[in-house]
């Protein structure tokens, strides 16, 4: 019995829950970093913007004094901020080349401490940002810009607006953080769909599996139920695989006792032989010759039921399909061995490689068999095989023509030949079922056989076999 | 000639023992697969008899191991399985002849007498050299249309050489192929009967090869 493979890849529930998993966590994680992406760019830029706006505000209170340094009235920057140390909001002008002026005029929101000002290169007007520290181990964004006076050789300077990142960071975190938990609760939730949806699906395929056991017990001859529409053809199939075996197992024991009920008269005939024999010794040759022949009639009850049972058993099996080919070269291998003796030449027409029977190669290989072995025991010289695709009224067909040279078969004996234990010749060994066989089997797939003249003089037989 | 019996039925056995020793073989025996390939691979054998359906190894296997070993000597398979399917099966499996159960005796002896002659390259059943014929299916030996009378050993030893013509066959091989494995294997039995052949047959028809053998000569 094959134990089912532990391997994980082999469980269709794991499959799909594992696919849904991967797919909803990917999706979830994507969704998750964009939408945390997205809301610190715009808190961001939002607070980048405010302090802009107070840049501009700063910018519009700066003057220069005569000595051309920058002066700003404290009293015209209304923000209670910008004078409360420590508050967050911080303004500075720095001379733009020159260290010594950094923190030449400062808000008193800075109290002690100086922004330090990455490098950069200077651009007339246009507002840069900046990520410094701060005091009090503060992280700012910086917002500044460069002025020059309008005289020639006049210093630029930088003027700068600082905001304390802190709160807008705890903003952010906490909208990370609800985010991750409506995510993760949202993946719990697909999740438990995702089960409840594979559990539902899978169901049928449980259903089946009970169904399946009452047959394997017994219970059961057949998968009966109605079944999704997917998995109904698989089991109307397997239903028929299943009322075709019962067909064979009924056939197969038809024949048997068939066989049995035809060997018994050989049997008793023999028997009682035996016993007047044991009487009087002098009838032992009576009894030799009986024996032979009963033997000879035994035999051929059993190739003939032989035969039948194979063939019955190979009947109706949905796309048996055999390559014509093969199976003539090797029959004509072995015609040429176990006929050596007599030298016949065997000549096969060269035929297509997809030409197929439609049935069993047990059945056409006695079918062949039985007529190559016959025409080689009787041909002189040379025996010729053909086969060729015919379209007829009962379907695509084949068509196998076996001539031989011998002394053929006159007309109106044509039809005796075919009958079972009909032998017309008695010196040419065999059990003379030969031909009685061909018919039946090619009767069982719907075939034909055609006695006629070969050109060569002797027998032709044609064979029409279903083409697959 | 030397033939080996491979068939586990011991009935039938004793019975084909009995008619291939009647007919003049020499007759090895073998009633399982395994005993039957060993005794094929090893020792020397003009035709093998095989059954089919044998105990301990069957019979295609030992056919097939026969033949990838490369060992040509021939082989009739005698089996209740005939059907079509079967032969086909057996033949390619290496067999030379395939003979159905029930059969009649003769026919099991015609067909050995044919595979012998026709692995030995020899196309027709009448043999002959130069004026000496002997036909294989009724046992005759004619010397210029003339019968020759013969013992059965004569027969035996004169249709070996005549199976070799013109090939030089060893003392050795003579006593390996006339007589079987258990047989007291003395090389003068040999001697006596080219001796008692050479007096009834015209002289040098039988050569003696100085420390090879004999060689039946070959017409000029």
């Amino acid at each position: 019995m094959p134990v089912a493979d532990p391997h994980w890849t082999r469980s269709l529930r794991f499959r799909l829950l594992a696919a849904t998993l991967i797919a909803v966590a990917v999706a979830l994680v994507l969704v998750g970093l964009l939408m945390a992406g997205l809301f610190r760019d715009h808190v961001m830029r939002q607070f980048s913007q405010g302090l802009t706006a107070q840049l501009d505000q700063v910018t519009a209170r700066l003057e220069f004094d005569a000595s051309g340094q920058p002066q700003i009235d404290p009293q015209a920057l209304t923000d209670p901020r910008w004078s409360r140390p420590y508050s967050g909001l911080y303004w500075q002008v720095d001379g733009a080349n020159n260290e010594q002026q950094r923190g030449a005029l400062r808000s008193r929101s800075l109290w002690d401490a100086t922004l330090i000002l990455p490098g950069d290169m200077l651009a007339d007007g246009v507002v840069h940002v900046h990520e410094v520290d701060g005091p009090d181990g503060a992280h700012l964004l910086l917002v500044e810009r460069t002025i020059t006076r309008d005289e020639l050789q006049a210093t630029p300077w930088r003027l700068i607006v600082a905001g304390d990142l802190r709160e807008t960071v705890s903003a952010v975190a906490r909208f990370n953080g609800i985010l991750a938990a409506s995510l993760a609760a949202l993946l719990v939730l697909l999740c438990a769909a995702a089960l409840a949806q594979v559990a539902i699906g899978l169901a049928p395929l449980r259903a089946l599996q009970r169904r399946l056991t009452l047959v394997r017990a017994g219970t059961a001859q057949r998968l009966d139920g109605s079944f999704p529409q997917e998995v109904q053809p698989l089991i109307d199939d397997f239903n028929a695989v299943l009322d075709r075996n019962a067909e064979v197992v009924a056939r197969a024991r038809t024949q048997a006792g068939n066989l049995a009920h035809a060997i018994k008269t050989p049997l008793a005939a023999m028997s009682q032989a035996a016993a007047v024999a044991l009487q009087r010794p002098q009838a032992s040759a009576d009894l030799a010759t009986l024996v032979e022949e009963q033997v000879g009639v035994a035999r051929r009850h059993v190739d003939w039921h032989l035969t039948r049972a194979r063939a019955a058993a190979a009947q109706g099996l949905p796309g048996a399909r055999v390559a014509l080919q093969p199976v003539m070269s090797g029959l004509l291998r072995v015609m040429e061995r176990v006929h050596a003796d007599r030298r016949i030449d065997l000549q096969c027409a060269p035929m297509a490689a997809e030409l197929a029977f439609a049935g069993e190669v047990q059945d056409l290989q006695e079918i062949l068999g039985n007529l190559l072995d016959n025409a080689c025991k009787w041909a002189r010289h040379e025996i010729h095989v053909s086969a060729a695709p015919i379209e007829s009224a009962g379907g695509a067909r084949l068509r196998i023509v076996i001539d031989d040279d011998g002394p053929g078969i006159e007309p109106d004996r044509r039809d005796t030949v075919m009958a079972r234990g009909a032998r017309l010749d008695e010196s040419v060994p065999g059990s003379g079922l030969g031909l009685a066989i061909v018919n039946e089997l090619v009767g069982l797939y719907g075939g034909s056989v055609r006695l006629a003249a070969a050109p060569t003089g002797g027998l032709q037989v044609e064979v029409e076999l279903p083409r697959g | 000639m030397r033939v080996l019996l491979v068939e586990d039925d011991p009935t039938l056995r004793a019975q084909l023992r009995a008619g291939l020793q009647e007919a003049g073989y020499a007759v090895d025996e073998a009633d399982n697969g395994r005993d039957g390939h060993h005794l094929g691979a090893t020792e020397s054998f003009d035709a093998v008899i095989l059954d089919l359906g044998l105990p301990v190894l069957d019979g295609i296997s030992v056919l097939k191991r026969w033949r990838e070993a490369g060992q040509t000597l021939p082989v009739l398979i005698l089996t209740a399985r005939d059907s079509w399917h079967e032969k086909v099966a057996g033949i390619d499996a290496g067999a030379d002849d395939y003979l159905a159960k029930p059969f009649h005796m003769e026919e099991l002896l015609a067909r050995l007498r044919a595979l012998i002659r026709r692995a030995q390259g020899l196309a027709s059943p009448l043999l002959q050299c130069g004026a000496l014929a002997l036909d294989t299916r009724s046992g005759r030996v004619t010397l210029n249309g003339q019968p020759v009378n013969l013992t059965s050993h004569e027969y035996r030893l004169l249709s070996y050489l005549m199976h070799r013509p013109g090939s030089v066959v060893s003392r050795t091989e003579l006593t390996e192929h006339l007589y079987a494995q258990d047989f007291d294997r003395d090389s003068n039995t040999i001697e006596v009967f080219i001796g008692r052949l050479r007096r009834k047959l015209p002289p040098e028809t039988i050569e003696t090869v100085r420390g090879l053998g004999y060689r039946l000569a070959a017409p000029l």
